[in-house]
Parts: C-alpha cells; structure tokens; sequence
C-alpha cells in the first residue's frame, strides 16, 4: 500500500487523535456524529441532512462495494446509491477504507471519490473510543487536520461567512439554505401532483414519490407555498436545528389551515410539529443507524427504521388535537405524530430508507394513494 | 408465565416438553446444545417445568436441575409419546433440537400423539414446517409470493429425475428433503452422475429435488426472527466466502457481509420479511439466497423454519441471544415487550449493530477419514468450526486460521512447496478442504488475484485482502532480512499486528530469513523475544466489547474479543476485575474427532462453580457452537484465540489469578506447560503432574517406580531399536506418535508389512518425535476410572467398562457404569493402582485413568491429568458432578462428596458413541485404535439390557425387524457368534451370510440364506447391497478380519453399502453380543420398557 498523508482529528474538548489522510488534502470542521449502519456509506455522505457534520462510520470497513456512478436527473428514478448529487458531510472518520472496489457497481473507491469531492477525511483511528466519546460528550466538535493540508473545505457560499478558527455547529446556522434547490424542477408522472418542500430532500422520497405514481415537483425552500398547485405536501428531511429555519415554520402553519394531505420527514415531521404549535428540543445523542426500533401507537406493532436525527419533538408540547402516531421502542421517544382529524401526518424517521430497511416504505405508498 | 392463552387458562405451572436433537453427527453438532440450553433457560424464566427428551448425555441441557426433568431417550416419536403417558404434559416445543426435533414433531403431529394427549405445538405450525420441508410445496409458496426460486423439480422416482434434469439442462444439483446437512446432495453434469445421487437418495428420503444449477453466485444468509404478532426482525446476514456450491456448514463465512451493496442488503432483507410473514414463522428462521455477483438478480435456496447452525453462528456474531429470545417468542412473548439481556437497555425488538467482523471456519477430519474424498459440494463433511472476531478482514482471517489449525502458526506455515501450477489450479478450480491454502500458495507464488478469481469464483474483494497479507509477509521477510526485531519500530510493530500477524508467525519469519530451524522450540523462543520487543514500545492488544448497537448505548455486556485496530479498552472492564478473585477457563476450541460437546460441558460447569464460589469466571473459547461461548455462561467471555499469547494478553489485562487448562480437552491441556514457563498459575494440577503424565517416559518410569505394569514399549529413533523391540514382543504392536488425543495415526501392525507402511506415515505425523511402538494385547478388557484428587489423594473415582475388547479407540467404544462383568479382584487392582497413581503423580484435580485386563492382570495404558470425555457420561450416570467437584478442588477447596457406591446405583447408565459415516461417502465404517466418532449418546434404565437397547437406538442402531446380514469375520468370531445366531432366529429375524459365515451356520444347523459377495454374481445367491437397498435386511453385522484400516476386503462394500443406504450396522462381536443378549431378554423392548428420569446430582 502506497503512504499516505498522517492526519490529526482535533476535538473540541482538546483531545486529538492521529490517523492517516484519505480524500482530499483540506482542513474541515463540524459536528461529530456517528452511524451505524453496516451499508450504505455512499447514501448517508450524500445525504443533505449530515451538512455541516463530521460522519464517523461504526462498521470499521468502509468502501468495499465502492462508489456508483452519479446518476443524470433522468436517470435519477432507477438509480440507487447517491442521496444527492454530491458528499454533504464536512468529513468522514473510518477505521478502514478498501483500498479496491470490485462490485459490479462501483465506478470508484471511497478514497477516489472523497478526493473528487473535495472532501477530507481520517483513518486508523479508534472509532469506537470515538463513538463513547460522542455519546458522553453530549456535542463534540471536531477537525480534520491533513498533513500539508492545502487549504480549508469550503462551506456552501450561500450561507453567511464561517470563522474557520472556530469548529462549524451546523445547528447554529440555517443551513438549510445550503442544502435546498435553487430552482423547482419536476421527477415522475401521474395525475396526482406532491409539492416537496426541499430542506434537503434525499432522493429516494421523490423516488418512492415517483414510483407509487406521483409527480414530484421539488421546490426550493423558500418558495412561496401559497400559489402551488398540488394534491399534497411533503416536508423533507433536512440539516440542522429545526427552528432555525426562517419563516418556514409560519408558511408550514399556513398549510395547516388548509386539507390538503401533509407528509413529514425528519425535519419536515419536527417542522410540522413546530407549525401545529409544539416545540423541540435537542436529543442527548441522536438516532443516527439503520436498526432503530418503533411502534405503531396503541398497537403492538412494530417497525425497523432508518434514522438520522440530533432534534425532537417534545411530546408534552403537541396541541390537543394531534396525537402521537410511532414511538421508539427503546426510549419511548416520539417517532411520529398526526392530526386527529385532518390528513396530516409525519415521521421522524425515515421511510425511504436508503441506506438502511425499507419496512416503513408503506407510509409513502398510503399517503400517495389517499391523495 | 407465558403468554400464550391456552397455556395461561392451565391456572397452573404449564408443562412443556423441549425435544433434542440427539448425538452429535456431521450437519447437527453442538450448535443444538446452545439453543437448547438457552431455550430450557428462558421456558424455566417464565415459569413452567422443562422436560427434556435428548440422549446426548454429554450436553448442559441434559444436565438435571430443579424443575427440569431430563428423559435420556430417543427423539423417536413412540419413545416421546411414552413421556407424554407418563408426564401428561401441556404443550412441546420442536424448534430448538434441529431436523431430528423437528423431524419427530411432524412425526407426532401426523400419527395423531400430539392430539391424542392435548400437546399443544409451541412455534412454527407443523403446517408451515412441511411446506418448507417439501421443496415443492415451498416452491409453489415462493412463487404465490413472487419470490424467485431456482428452476427446479421434486422427483420421486429415477425416471422423473432424468426428465427433470434433461428440462432443466445440466449441470443440475440435486438434494435430498426432509434432510439437513445436505445429505444425499450434489452436483451432477451428466445422467451418470445423476444416478448416482439419486438411488441413494431416494432410498432414505421419499423425493429428491433437481434444481438449476447456480455455480459462482453469491450464497448469502439471513437470520430472522417473527413474533405472533407478525413484527419480524433480521438478526444479521452472512455472506460465505466461498460461493454457491459448497455447502454453507462447509464454507468459510462472513458476518456482516462485506460485499453487498446497500441495495442488495436491503433487498434479500425485504425477501426475508416477506417470505418469513406469508409462511407464518414465530420463532427463529434462517434464509438462504443465491445472488447473482453481476446485477440484482437472486433467488431463494431454502428456508430453515428453526433455530440452526447458522442461528448459533449468528448469534455469536451479533451479541444477540437469538435461541434466548426465540424461546420467549414461542411461549406467545412479542418482540416489543421482551428486554435484550445482553445490552438491558434495548428491546427485544432491534436489529444488532455489529463494529466488528467475524469469519467462520469450518474444520474437517477428513484426514481421519481413511478413504474420505476431500471434495467439497452440497453435502456437508465438516465436523466443527471456529468463529474468529476482529476490526479488519486479515486481523480476522488470521485469527481464524490459528483457531482451525491449533499450534500452528497460521497462514505462515503453509508454504507452497513443490506444486506445480496444474495441480494448484486444479484445487482452485475443485473445492476441497484445502481450497483457502491453495489460494494462499497461489498468492504467494505470485499469481494475480483475477486469475484465482476464475478459477474460485471468489469474490475479489476477498481475495484483494488476503492479497494484503501475502504483501505484508513478503515485506516483513524482507525487513527482517536487514534487521533485528530491536530496529523494528513502534508503527511498524502495531500495522503488523493490525494485519493479524502473531509473535509466533513473525518469529517463524525472522527464523525462515535467517535459514534457521523452525521447530515449535526455536519459534516460541523468537516469539518471545518479539513479544518483548513490541511490548517495549506499548504494542499492545485492546479489549472491546460486542454489544449489539455498536457502542450507541452503554451496554453491560460482558462478550470481549481483543484487537489492535483501537487504541483503548472499553471502560468498566478494569473496575470489575478487582473486586474478587479471578479465574480463566479455557475452553475446548474447534470440535473434532476426539473433542466434542463433552469439553463444553466441563468447561461451563467449572464456570459456574467458579461463581457459585464467588470467584470471577472468566471464559475463553472460540467455538461458535457451545454453551460456554454463551453471555451468561460466565462473567466475561473473550471469544478469541486459544494461543499461548492470546491467553497471555488476557492474563495481563484481566489481572488473572490463574487459569485452568484441565476442563477443555486436550487444546487447553496443551498450553498448561507453556503458560507456566511464563508464570502463570495453573489451577489444580502443577505443571510437573502434567508433564510426568503427558510425556511417556517420565509417565513410564513412574508406573515401574509403583510396580504397576503397562504395556511394553519403546521409543524408538531407528529402525534397529524397532526390530528388537517386535522380536521382543511379537506383532501385533501399536505404532503411535505422542501427544495425541484422538489416535491421529496410530495403527496397529499385525505383521512387518503393515508395520513399514505405518512408520512411514508415523514419521510425516510428528517429524520431532520418535516413533512410539507398543505392545497391543489380544482380547483385553478396557477399563477407565474417572475421577477427582486432591493433594494427590483420591476423593472419588468412579470404574466404567468397555463392551468392546481393547482396540477399540475409548471415544469409540461402548461404555458402561456400573461395570457388568469385571472380576471384583479387577476392580480391586484398578482402584489400587489408582490410588498409586494419583499419589505418585500429586494429582489435583479431574483425572481419568484407562487399563487393560486380562484374566485379573491389569495393565495402564494411559492417565490424562485432565477431565475426560467421560466426565459427564460418568457425572450424570452416578449422579456427582465431577466437573464441579473438581473445580471446588481446582480452587483449593475440599468438596464434601457423597460417597459413590456404584453397587447401589438404582440404574445401568450405557454410553455409545455416534458414527458420521453417511455423510462420509467412500469411508469404511470399521472401528479402530484412531476415533471415527463424532459424538456420543448415553441412556440409563432399570438393566443393563434396557439401557444398551436405548443407546443402541439413540446412536442410530435401530432394531431389527426383517432380516440381518453377518459376516463374523475369523473363526474365534464366528463361534462367540453361534449361539446368538440361533436365538436370533427364533426372534423371528431372518439371516443372510456371506460363504464363511453361512457354511458355519449350517454346519452348526442355524438356518441361514448364503448371500454372494457384492459384484460376484452367483447363480441363486442374492447380492447383498440389493438386499440392504429392498430393505429386506436391515441390520448388517460385519466384522472385519482384523484391525488392520486400509485392509480392502470385500466387506468393505457391504459395510458402505449399509451406510449409504441408512441401514443399521455393528462391526464388532463384542457389541453385537450384548445386543443379541438384550433383543432376547426384551423381544419386545419398546412396549415394556417404562422410561425413567434421570436423577438430580445429589
């Protein structure tokens, strides 16, 4: 194996830990947050909702189906891999990245495509002490030093200027803005019409939007909601601190005065709660893995799903007629609410999956079939 | 209580029967005792009485505790129906005792016993278990459901399988339902070989199945768990190494998988939810995929409706106690409400995180087969496996290969020697157990992974990595050509051993660069000069815990495994260790011939005396199919390497304050001498007792100092010393290596052709010792004495009697307690001698201590200072726990003993052991001096006829009820045969002989019908495989002239024909007799026999 550059994980409580370069050569920061999935590393980098975070991977081999192809936005509905068009984490933490892909899929390594992106990233490094950390730390910041790093990884040019001396709290900042479209565009055919409001959607919604027989039209977050023409909303998943997200939450509200069938994802589901009057806090550690256990409210049912969350919804705080709809079986926080009597609905965790099960995929399909 | 409702409205504590999957054979190991154990676990948890019908006497489930009742019987369907007379019990469950439960359940079900006696069937529907059993049925299922499903058909005849295949188009496979372990599978390319796996198929299983064939694909597992509410979860998946066409018991596998993408994970995932839900699986369940390496494309191969080899491996790889919580599923739990026990945080209801990869490897015997073919397909041959834990693919991989091949120094030590590039790409291209050295020779011979993967099909990324290390060796060689291991750096020292490297393999490099010898001495003694180096610069391993969420919660678990991909120790490890006093047991490691189930049972019972006396217990095994390897078998659990410097770390680490190496076998019992040259402490028996027991001389020289005798016997280092030594004694004599456990290459040599042919493959055995050569005694009793001293005094020592006359390997031979027929004045002498012994040795601990006797002369052949297979058989039958008594004196404590008087024992106990030689096509199914068994089964009854009679059944020697075949071999045979032979007759049961057997018969007016020999067509004689295939007899008596292996007589034939045709077989006279003796006594044994409950240790 050729050397590689040494590299130092700086974190915010002053500990560092030394490792070995792979990706591109540049300084990033972030918060550190950890998954752990076994597969899907190319979904989770590409995922929007990790902007701004330093992704540490748990399963110790990471890379060794490789990286597929990007796909064209026509080629967008029956691909698999890519959650957006590029790596949205500020860096990755791994223990071991395969040096070669062989998969009939892989067009890249993980370390070929890291450098494509202009993303850095360590490894060798104890990951599991790393995780301990995370968790007992409650918010642990971190940076990627490289060796001869030649410069520092650019934050998206629409939010505000960074100071790159202090480490990027995505949650501090509306970051949102960094990760939404500039432009509506359209996926999929059909006679019903889902307006998206994308904070950061992941493509597998308009995929699964799309696949049950939807147009999907994909709009920026800002855009004004009040002049779509649509049979029903989704809200997306999306990055950081739900209330720092300007007016959305009173354009959301808006909506709530209205029938049309509202699905949230994720941010869009703590958006939602926002809008019906609830509030949200901030988790000791987020559910970020593929193996997060929820049940149906008031049945013995049961669920696997795929999450990616630091924010939640506090139930104390739902209004009198919204109601608790899924809450985890491990601690028993709220993973889904709805509206006792109008058609709104939305999930903290993730039914598109992607990386992770497909269990909850029927939430998609019931909500694009009652429109 | 449970929740299920029926069981509920009882108003009482329900009663259930746990039904076992009986010995241990090929394709049902130990794997079964871990569920059951876990299931008997979880059914007394909430609160019911256990009744557990299994003849495997050497498990922990068969161990009697409060309300467990343990029935030592067949898991036959009329001797379960009988407990259910005796026990009326509420309800059974067939999930956790393998294909023979499950097997036996469908059995029940269909004759009606299960109604008849109001037995509800906890689990699976019987319904659902048939249409996965009947491949047609599951085949139809699959395609309800719009699961893909190989091009496939079930064929109950010959003819419908020639059409089927010439439908599908060869090469097509072929298996065998109603059976695990693949039995009775294969390839075939052509109508011919077809054939020949179809007849014999057909003859023990009513359809056969011809399938296309899939060669190359991908063979991936998933593990799956449904409650009855329907909420279904994934444990883990596995993806094998090596791809479809080897039977996944005998390829190397992966868990995670590591090659899948996450859209191929999450589709077999769906697959499995899907297929599980629509057939109504509640409990554990086990799906095989085939995927297509090139696209999406897959189909299903088959579905397992119960706990498996696989669930066992799956478990141990997740940290999730799968037979655990399937067992509380079954009793109506679901998922939601049912606590994980390892992490006490999470629910039930998850699906494991692993942080970690581990690689199983099977290990085969097949060396120990004489005449197996090594070629591996869908049948499966292995007899054990190893689990190998680590945080990158070659720290894993090398661990594996050090747990398979045990004092070895891995991957270092297959070197390519002289092969040409033919034969390697033939051993590539035709899998065999020694595929993973062939593509370890060929990477180190230079040849380009791509090549290897053409020939293999294995997937390159696998190859890639055992790339990595081949470049890795090549460079350390190289450093160590310039350097001393002292100019080895720090960063060096720790990507060596993050690569898997031990001291052992790097000092055998160092040794190999420099043209030294490479001999066990010289490489541990550069190993511990490396182990010094590294340490110096703080090289060291880690310890991190398995904990099912991969470190998103804080678990209690207690599951370790050490890596040097980390830089520190999980916390809370060292805060635990120092409040009391610490005990490392060492586990048995990998089965095989000669170390079974029996060395788990000890282990775990040292374990849990060990905290029943408020010492810490801590566990070190590897073996993925054992209790011991169980979260709550001990206090910590390191599932690691059995290596001296594996044990070492963990000593260092965990503040040991000794280690018992006596209850594993011999692995463990292999280390007890190199652990104390490092000075650790041996619990119970000191070094020099161990070393004056294992090395012959030392042991010799004591028994003339106490003037017992022995066996003549010379070591011999040339051909000089052996030629006096035979003039001396007179052939037959043993020829044998030292050191060895289950007879690996001993023989006996009746003459001086056998006896040169033997040197020779002696001396490849054991190339640093002299060839041992004994005198072997003709028509001795062998005796064993099982026991437990204390200070060289013996607490309690228990005699058991062979029925087999010496020559047959004591793993092989049929055991009994009390003895039967031993001179009082023999068993005198051996307790004598015994007492002799442990005083001469200052025995400390469990001993067991084997004679021969001859007409009131006894003789020692051998003491191992350590348990003995016997242990539980012995433990269970006279109702001590020897295992537990010798730990109490391990750790310095007098136990106060009941006092064992075997005379007053209100039951016979017989141990038989249990042959795999169906799966072992080729094999001549003859006993000797090297151990063939792969398990063992022990009953006990009123007499000693009603207990043989259970143990002949429960190791698969059914009764006869047509007609037997003999061949009684030499004439002092034939006339211990004789007046069986008529009474025989007069049971009803008809005789076939071949020429000598049947002249003697009629000479001595018993009717008998002369058989031709097989392949002699005579003119009115019947060929005798056709009558084993018609079933028109079904037991063979076969006695081969003598015990010479590779003697390649016509009975031969006859004697594979019975086990490829599943009919019951006895090779020895002494063992016929005593079942001739107890058919007599009982002509209708299983009708008057009462079953009796096996008594709580008292």
């Amino acid at each position: 194996m050729t050397s590689r550059s040494k590299c130092v994980l700086k974190l915010s409580n002053g500990m560092e830990f030394s490792g070995e370069l792979i990706g591109a050569p540049l300084e990033a920061s972030g918060e550190l947050v950890f998954t752990t999935g076994m597969v899907g590393y190319s979904e989770a980098l590409t995922d929007p909702s990790y902007f701004g975070q330093i992704l540490l991977f748990t399963y110790p081999l990471i890379g060794n189906y490789g990286i597929p192809p990007l796909p064209s936005i026509k080629e967008l509905e029956t691909s698999a891999g890519f959650e957006s068009d590029r790596v949205h984490a500020s860096a990755v933490i791994v223990s071991e990245d395969s040096a070669d892909a062989f998969h009939w899929s892989s067009r890249q390594t993980l370390d070929e495509w890291l450098k494509d992106q202009n993303v850095p990233g360590i490894t060798g490094v104890d990951t599991r002490q790393l995780v301990r950390l995370i968790r007992e730390e409650k918010k642990l910041f971190g940076r990627v030093v490289p060796d001869n790093a030649s410069g520092v990884r650019a934050f998206s040019n629409k939010l505000p200027s960074v100071d790159p001396a202090v480490f990027f709290d995505p949650s501090a900042h509306e970051v949102v803005r960094a990760v939404s479209c500039e432009k509506p565009y359209i996926i999929g055919k059909g006679k019903k019409r889902v307006a998206v409001v994308d904070t950061g959607v992941k493509w597998n919604i308009l995929r699964q939007l799309a696949s049950h027989g939807a147009e999907v039209e994909v709009l920026p977050w800002s855009h004004d909601l009040t002049k779509v023409d649509c049979s029903g909303w989704l809200l997306s998943n999306g990055p950081g601190d739900p209330v720092k997200t300007g007016d959305l939450k009173s354009r959301v509200s808006h909506l709530l005065s209205g029938d049309s069938p509202i699905l949230g994802i994720c941010l869009g589901h703590q958006l939602l709660a926002l809008a019906a009057g609830a509030t949200t806090s901030r988790m000791p550690y987020g559910h970020r893995s593929h193996n997060q256990p929820v049940q149906l409210v008031g049945t013995r049912k049961g669920f696997i799903t795929s999450q990616n969350h630091g924010f939640m919804v506090d139930e104390s705080t739902l209004p009198r007629d919204w109601e608790s709809w899924f809450v985890n079986a491990n601690d028993q926080t709220i993973e889904g609410i709805k509206h006792k009597t109008k058609p709104f609905k939305s999930v903290q965790f993730h039914p598109e999956a992607a990386g992770g099960p497909r269990d909850t995929g029927w939430i998609i399909e019931q909500f694009v079939k009652e429109l | 209580m449970p929740k299920n409702q029926a069981l509920q409205n009882l108003g009482r504590k329900p009663k259930i029967v746990l039904l076992g999957s009986g010995g241990l054979t090929i394709g049902q190991a130990g794997e079964f005792d871990y569920s059951g154990t876990q299931a008997v676990k979880s059914l007394l948890d909430c609160g019911n009485e256990v009744i557990v019908i299994n003849p495997n006497i050497a498990t922990v489930q068969t161990n009697p505790q409060p309300g467990v009742k343990i029935y030592l019987y067949p898991v036959e369907p009329e001797w379960v129906e009988k407990v259910f007379e005796i026990e009326k019990p509420d309800a059974i469950v067939a999930g956790f005792g393998g294909q023979t439960a499950l097997n036996c359940l469908i059995a029940l079900s269909d004759n009606g016993a299960l109604k008849r006696h109001s037995v509800l069937n906890l689990g699976t529907p019987v319904e659902t278990l048939k249409m996965t059993e009947d491949r047609d049925l599951f085949a139809k299922k699959m395609q309800s459901i719009g699961m893909p499903i190989p091009k496939s058909f079930a064929c109950g005849t010959e003819e419908q399988a020639i059409k089927a295949a010439s439908d599908i188009g060869y090469p097509v496979i072929v298996r065998a339902a109603f059976a695990c372990g693949g039995l009775g599978s294969g390839f075939a390319n052509n109508e011919k070989q077809l054939m020949a796996l179809v007849r014999p198929a057909l003859a023990s299983s009513p359809q056969v199945l011809v399938e296309r064939s899939l060669r190359g694909w991908k063979e991936v597992e998933y593990e799956v768990m449904r409650d009855s509410q329907g909420n279904t979860i994934t444990i883990c998946n596995m993806e094998n190494f090596d791809p479809l066409g080897i039977h996944t018991g005998d390829s190397i596998v992966v868990c995670p998988s590591q090659s899948l993408s996450d859209e191929e994970y999450q589709m077999l995932r769906n697959a499995a939810i899907k297929i599980i839900d629509s057939c109504g699986v509640v409990g554990e369940c086990n799906v095989q995929y085939a995927l297509n390496p090139d696209n999406l494309e897959f189909v299903v191969i088959e579905v397992n409706a119960r706990l498996s080899r696989s669930s066992a491996l799956a478990s141990k790889a997740s940290g999730y106690p799968i037979a655990y919580i399937a067992a509380q599923v079954v009793q109506g739990f679901d998922l939601l409400e049912i606590q994980n026990p390892v992490t006490g945080k999470t629910c039930a209801y998850f699906e494991p995180a692993l942080d970690y990869i581990t690689i199983k490897v099977p290990r085969w015997d097949l060396g120990k087969f004489k005449g197996a073919s090594r070629r591996l397909g869908s049948t499966m041959k292995s007899v054990g496996e190893i689990m190998a834990i680590g945080r990158s693919f070659p720290e894993a991989i090398q661990k594996a290969v050090r747990m398979v091949t045990e004092n070895d120094t891995g991957l270092a030590a297959f070197a390519r020697g002289d092969v040409s590039d033919k034969e390697l790409e033939i051993t590539l291209s035709e899998p065999t157990d020694m595929r993973f050295y062939a593509v370890i020779s060929a990477l180190r011979s230079g040849w380009d992974f791509e090549r290897i993967h053409e020939l293999t099909h294995i997937d390159k990324w696998f190859l890639s990595k055992l790339q990595e290390i081949i470049k890795a060796e090549m460079a350390i060689k190289s450093m160590f050509a310039h350097k001393d291991h002292s100019a080895v750096s720090s960063d060096q020292w720790r990507a060596w051993k993050k690569l898997g490297f031990s001291d052992d393999q790097l000092g055998r490099y160092l040794l190999e660069v420099k043209n030294q010898k490479t001999d066990q001495a010289s490489i541990s003694r550069e190993s511990a000069k490396i182990r010094q180096a590294r340490k110096s610069h703080n090289v060291l391993p880690v310890v991190k815990k398995i904990d099912t969420t991969a470190g998103e919660y804080p678990a209690k678990s207690n599951y370790l495994y050490m890596t040097y991909h980390g830089d520190t120790s999980d916390p809370g490890l060292v805060q635990m260790m120092q409040s009391r006093r610490t005990a490392l047991v060492l586990g048995s490691g990998s089965y095989r011939v000669g170390t079974s189930v029996e060395f788990d049972w000890c282990a775990v019972s040292a374990s849990r005396k060990l905290q029943e006396e408020s010492w810490r217990s801590v566990i070190l095994n590897c073996n993925p199919e054992t209790v011991s390897t169980d979260y709550n078998s001990s206090d910590s659990l390191y599932f690691d390497e059995m290596t001296l410097e594996r044990v070492l770390d963990i000593c260092e680490f965990e503040k040991i304050d000794g280690v018992i190496t006596s209850m594993g076998g011999q692995l463990p019992n292999r280390l007890a001498l190199p652990l104390a040259r490092h000075g650790v402490r041996l619990l119970g028996h000191d070094a020099n007792t161990i070393d004056t027991a294992e090395d012959r001389s030392k042991f010799s020289r004591l028994l003339d100092e106490l003037g017992i005798d022995q066996p003549r016997w010379v070591a011999a280092r040339s051909r000089e010393e052996i030629d006096q030594f035979v003039s001396k004694v007179e052939f037959p004599v043993l020829v044998r290596p030292s050191y060895v456990l289950s007879g690996a290459a001993m023989n006996v040599a009746y003459d001086r052709v056998s006896l040169d042919q033997y040197l020779s493959m002696a001396e490849t055995a054991s190339p640093d010792y002299p060839v041992v050569l004994s005198e072997f005694l003709l028509g001795a009793r062998e005796i064993e004495l099982d026991g437990i001293a204390q200070n060289g005094e013996i607490l309690t020592a228990i005699v058991s009697e062979h029925i087999e006359n010496a020559g047959v390997h004591s793993g092989d031979a049929t055991l009994v307690v009390p003895a039967q027929k031993l001179y009082v004045e023999t068993v005198r002498r051996i307790r004598g001698a015994g007492h002799a012994i442990a005083k001469g040795l200052k025995l400390n601990g469990p001993f067991n201590i084997q004679f021969l006797a001859r007409s009131n002369h006894i003789q020692v052949i051998e003491c191992n200072a350590r348990a003995a297979r016997s242990f539980p058989f012995v433990s269970k039958v006279v109702g001590l726990n020897l295992a537990d008594a010798a730990t109490s004196v391990m750790i310095g404590k007098t136990p106060r003993l009941a006092r064992i008087n075997e005379d007053d024992l209100p039951h016979v106990g017989v141990k038989a052991a249990l042959f795999s030689f169906t799966r072992l096509a080729g094999v001549d199914p003859v006993l000797g001096v090297e151990m063939s068994s792969t398990g063992e089964v022990g009953c006990i009854a009123e007499d000693f006829e009603s207990a043989y009679m259970l143990a002949m059944e429960s190791s698969k020697v059914f009764r006869p009820k047509k007609g037997i075949l003999v061949s009684a071999g030499p004439e002092h045979e034939k006339m211990k045969f004789l007046p069986w032979a008529k009474k025989l007759t007069e049971l009803g049961l008809k005789l076939y002989a071949t020429d000598g057997t049947a002249k003697f018969l009629t000479d001595h007016a018993v009717p008998v019908t002369e058989v031709a020999w097989p392949g002699e067509a005579r003119k009115g004689f019947e060929d005798p495989v056709e009558l084993i295939r018609r079933k028109d007899v079904d037991l063979v008596v076969n006695i081969p002239k003598n015990l010479q292996r590779d003697e390649l007589t016509r009975g031969s034939t006859i004697r594979q024909a019975a086990t490829s045709f599943g009919c019951s077989i006895v090779t020895n006279m002494e063992k016929m007799i005593a079942y001739a003796t107890a058919m007599t006594f009982y002509p209708d044994f299983s009708k008057t026999h009462t079953p009796v409950v096996l008594p709580e240790y008292k």
